[in-house]
């Protein structure tokens, strides 16, 4: 189960045309930021690159979940992103990436954490997943997809 | 990487040529067309033809989507200009700019975000002449180059006759000098590397790479051939920036003259030079090396940016006595021609200064890089993040790495960076097999040939679950 609040349709956008994986960090970051006055979308944005410097967050199979932590939020935040074509994300298999979940949680991340990356991890696990995802064609179905009515 | 290089004048070209084979996404911007046509013919890249500083050219290259800007045309003004158009139109995430001026050094206010908003600056005329301050210093050397802020020092010598270890293996060192803890991270014998264990037999004409506390260094290099004497006497052929910046570095130290064949250059560096002893005139005339007593001078360093010219002066200096002689030469082909074999010491500028501009590109984080044997080995100081969960190198020993073949992890660097008011924690360890590697160590990496790199970036990497 994802926990509450975590995501919403006003945090997805699907069917993008982006052409590199930083213009999707940064459309990641304005998503998270949308509803939170105290969020700084350049700040959640360099949150996000400092992260991915030190080692990528490509899953493979056109998968990445960028995450950070950042103060000013009580709870974590979730924002999702499709591509029409992947981009180059330097994945551990080499494929691009048209499939993008972030993620930021507050500066005192627990294990809780953890465990919510972990199941974001293995719910992309699964190819039918990630064929549905691909196939929706609005934010309700990919909320649906993620188990948020 | 997307990466967009304003300027294609040699610094450009030699970071290009370093980047494109990287697996790098690479666009060229310059108003010269003829040389982008040149450097298109070799590289594959893609070009634009126009102002560097202009937000139209900028968008042209496909700066939006580039994850780095390197900008390093001839000026500073072109430079800080387009980084901040990059960082206002583009959030571009790394700027680099090349700022020659001493003048913005002086007030380091003007690169933060909210102004210029130049994330790092470089300045390769600085960088090589601090290059060729420590090979003065030790004069025994053929490379001298800094890691952990300065801390440990790698050290490239030619073993020489009559070198205490030289005839030994390498597992003597130990019995020589007992109290220093040193390791030799490779050795080339021709071109030809070896990464030595404990019974390779170091030769005379080998190559020794070695790695110590800077501090140590100057024990180590007594191992490997006689002590020379101290540099004393020292003249300088050629007063353009670097010659301007090396005289202004050392006169204090050294007995400096300087040879410049411009008199109303000469004139000025005699002005502003006061402990330097200026001179008009040309290096490469017999004459004027005879009047100035060449036989005696422990070093003549030719920096004039004419190659052949370097060379010319160089080489009949050498003829005419100087104990050790240097030359700038740019071209790759001219150097091969001479190091070691007439002209002590031949140094390639773009060599020396790229390893700067490529630790801020590398993957992870990269603290110092320093390229090495013209470009086809490396060496890398690494920092390490995360724990035992998330990193494959934290709380694992040395021999328990899973390191490609033809890598050394020579040393590490311990200790959180030093604050205001508190004494440096910091250490310096030589690593052994048993050495257990900490989260936020800095390790120090010899690796033997370029394509490894992007393997060993890989395996210092944080996974997944790092946050």
């Amino acid at each position: 189960m994802l926990p509450p609040d975590f995501i919403n349709a006003g945090r997805i956008a699907r069917g993008l045309e982006i052409a590199s994986k930083k213009r999707l960090l940064e459309t990641l970051a304005r998503l998270l930021a949308t509803d939170h006055p105290g969020l700084e979308p350049d700040a959640v944005f360099e949150r996000l690159l400092e992260r991915e410097r030190l080692g990528s967050t490509g899953l493979g199979h056109g998968i990445a979940l960028p995450h950070a932590r950042i103060k000013a939020i009580p709870q974590s935040l979730g924002a999702f992103v499709s591509l029409t074509q992947g981009v180059d994300y330097d994945a551990a298999d080499g494929e691009p990436v048209d499939l993008a979940f972030a993620l930021l949680v507050p500066e005192t991340a627990t294990e809780e954490h953890l465990q919510l990356l972990a199941e974001l991890a293995g719910r992309f696990n699964d190819p039918e997943l990630r064929r549905r995802l691909r196939q929706a064609d609005n934010a309700a179905a990919i909320l649906n997809l993620f188990g948020v009515a | 990487m997307k990466i967009v290089i304003l300027g294609a004048g040699q610094v450009g070209t030699s970071v290009a040529e370093s980047l494109v084979s990287e697996a790098n996404e690479i666009t060229v911007i310059d108003t010269d067309l003829v040389r982008l046509a040149r450097l298109q013919d070799r590289l594959d890249l893609r070009t634009v033809v126009g102002n560097a500083a202009l937000p139209s050219i900028l968008e042209l290259a496909g700066t939006g989507d580039a994850d780095m800007l390197i900008a390093v045309t001839q000026s500073d003004q072109t430079n800080l200009c387009a980084c901040r158009t990059a960082a206002t139109l583009y959030k571009t995430p790394t700027k680099i700019a090349r700022l020659r001026s001493t003048d913005y050094a002086r007030y380091p206010q003007l690169l933060e975000a909210k102004n210029f908003a130049v994330d790092f600056s470089i300045c390769p005329e600085q960088i090589i002449t601090d290059y060729i301050v420590k090979l003065m210093a030790f004069p025994e050397a053929l490379q001298v180059l800094e890691f952990a802020d300065g801390l440990l020092s790698l050290v490239a010598v030619r073993a020489i006759p009559g070198g205490k270890l030289v005839g030994c293996p390498v597992s003597d060192l130990r019995r020589h000098i007992p109290s220093v803890e040193v390791r030799i991270a490779a050795i080339y014998r021709g071109d030809q590397p070896t990464i030595p264990d404990g019974e390779t037999l170091i030769e005379a004409g080998d190559e020794v790479f070695f790695l110590a506390a800077t501090r140590d260094i100057r024990q180590v290099l007594s191992e490997l051939r006689r002590r020379d004497r101290p540099t004393r006497r020292i003249l300088i052929a050629g007063g353009g920036n670097i010659g301007e910046r090396l005289a202004s570095a050392t006169q204090d130290r050294y007995q400096v003259k300087l040879v410049e064949a411009d008199e109303r250059r000469a004139r000025n560096l005699g002005a502003t030079l006061k402990h330097t002893l200026v001179l008009v005139g040309d290096a490469a005339d017999e004459n004027l090396l005879s009047a100035e007593s060449i036989e005696e001078m422990d070093c003549f360093l030719a920096l004039t940016n004419d190659d052949e010219n370097n060379i010319l002066s160089a080489l009949l200096a050498k003829g005419m006595g100087a104990r050790r002689v240097l030359a700038l030469i740019n071209r790759r082909a001219y150097a091969d021609l001479m190091q070691a074999d007439r002209i002590d010491i031949a140094i390639s500028p773009a060599q020396v200064s790229i390893g700067s501009l490529l630790a801020h590109v590398r993957q992870g984080d990269v603290a110092a890089v320093h390229s090495l044997r013209r470009g086809a080995a490396e060496a890398l100081e690494l920092v390490v993040h995360g724990d035992k969960n998330t990193s494959k190198v934290v709380g694992r020993r040395v021999d328990q790495l899973d390191l490609p073949h033809g890598v050394t992890l020579g040393a590490i660097m311990r200790g959180s960076a030093p604050v205001a008011g508190v004494a440096d924690r910091r250490r310096v360890l030589i690593a052994h097999h048993d050495t257990v590697i900490e989260a936020e160590d800095h390790v120090i990496l010899f690796v033997i040939s370029k394509d490894l790199v992007r393997k060993v970036e890989r395996y210092f990497q944080v996974s997944l679950g790092f946050f």
